[in-house]
């Protein structure tokens, strides 16, 4: 049975206490902040397509650290945004960039209005642009790919396929982005240091 | 005496500012600025292990700009019409998360442009950066090379000093720098 968002980012919040985790805008920043709102978290509150590319930098950033991947955690209508990042990362070749892409085939945050991922497969894009792959539509795996990919060397991407649809009642995240600015550099500096 | 280029000028300048790594959006008039850079880094065909290439100027933002989350410190060298497709992340990622970030842009749509429509943005790059709030330095002919290297490398610690991105806008027409 395939998993809501809110259920794949419960899982998701087990598997990265200690991984800097940048998440995309407006629901699934919410729905995440709403499970577990940590100081390892980066949300995007409307940096519309550029989880990739901010994964990207922070995992140039982590070369040579023993951070095992900095994660993004993606949708398929913001990664539609800046598709870009797959043949970048193919290119580039980050050694701990780690992309969770969360496909409902849907904006979720914008009415529910289909997204190219109904025929466009991302996943295979990520693939023929050089990055590890693999595919997850449920807990158990979701849990052995995720244990896989973060494992794996090089710029690697998980694709999810989840339910349409937002959780109910999740409040918005009305914070000023400095203060996350704040909290997840202190964090992110001092987890390099930890070596 | 100097005998610097114009563009190995402005490449010092910008390892000068602390910049850890370059990433790039080609255009002719900074390819000898990239050449500078890479060949200074020790790497060859527009590639080194610090300066590297980008296919877009809001995906440099977003990779450039996140290096200060991890205690370092990035530049983007790209040309000013591709101020129209980065404006949203330099607001919303760069500005908003008070990220610094050192932009290096040279300019085309003034003296010397042949291309009939692109200062239809060229030209209003100076005033849409600044209606932003984003701090723009202009270099032309009149700087020497020691003055493109000083204050393109002064740009960097200012965006270091304030947590914000800046722009210098370089125009290589009538120095030695090649232009499209």
């Amino acid at each position: 049975m395939t998993m809501r968002r809110i259920e794949a980012l419960t899982h998701l919040v087990e598997l990265t206490e200690h991984d800097p985790l940048v998440v995309t805008c407006a629901a699934t920043s919410r729905e995440l902040a709403s499970v577990a709102d940590r100081d390892n978290h980066l949300y995007l509150l409307d940096s519309m397509g550029l989880v990739g590319s901010v994964a990207t930098g922070l995992a140039i950033a982590a070369k040579g650290s023993d951070v095992r991947k900095v994660i993004g955690i993606e949708g398929d209508g913001s990664l539609l945004m800046n598709p870009n990042v797959l043949p970048t990362g193919g290119y580039l070749a980050p050694e701990k960039l780690f992309i969770v892409l969360l496909d409902n085939k849907v904006y979720g945050s914008t009415a529910g209005l289909p997204t190219y991922a109904d025929r466009v497969d991302l996943g295979a894009v990520a693939a023929a642009s050089g990055w590890t792959t693999g595919t997850a539509d449920d807990e158990a795996s979701l849990r052995e790919e995720f244990a896989r990919l973060v494992a794996a060397p090089g710029p690697t991407l998980l694709h999810v396929r989840i339910e349409a649809g937002n959780a109910a009642d999740i409040a918005k995240l009305l914070v000023d982005p400095v203060s996350i600015t704040l909290r997840f550099t202190a964090w992110m500096t001092a987890r390099l240091a930890k070596q | 005496m100097n005998t610097q280029t114009y563009a190995q000028a402005a490449a010092a300048g910008i390892w000068s500012s602390g910049a850890e790594h370059v990433g790039y959006i080609p255009s002719v008039t900074v390819a000898p600025v990239i050449h500078a850079l890479v060949e200074t880094d020790g790497g060859r065909d527009g590639v080194s292990e610090h300066v590297t290439p980008l296919s877009r100027e809001e995906e440099a933002i977003g990779v450039l700009g996140a290096l200060p989350l991890a205690g370092s410190f990035g530049a983007v060298v790209m040309q000013d019409n591709g101020f129209g497709n980065n404006l949203t992340a330099l607001t919303t990622f760069s500005l908003s998360y008070h990220l610094p970030l050192l932009i290096v842009a040279n300019t085309r749509g003034s003296l010397g442009e042949y291309n009939s429509m692109i200062h239809s943005i060229s030209q209003h790059v100076p005033t849409i950066l600044t209606t932003l709030g984003i701090p723009t330095l202009e270099l032309d002919r009149r700087s020497s090379t020691d003055d493109w290297h000083d204050v393109i490398a002064e740009a960097g610690n200012h965006a270091k000093m304030t947590y914000r991105p800046v722009v210098v806008l370089a125009s290589f027409w009538n120095t030695d720098g090649k232009v499209a």
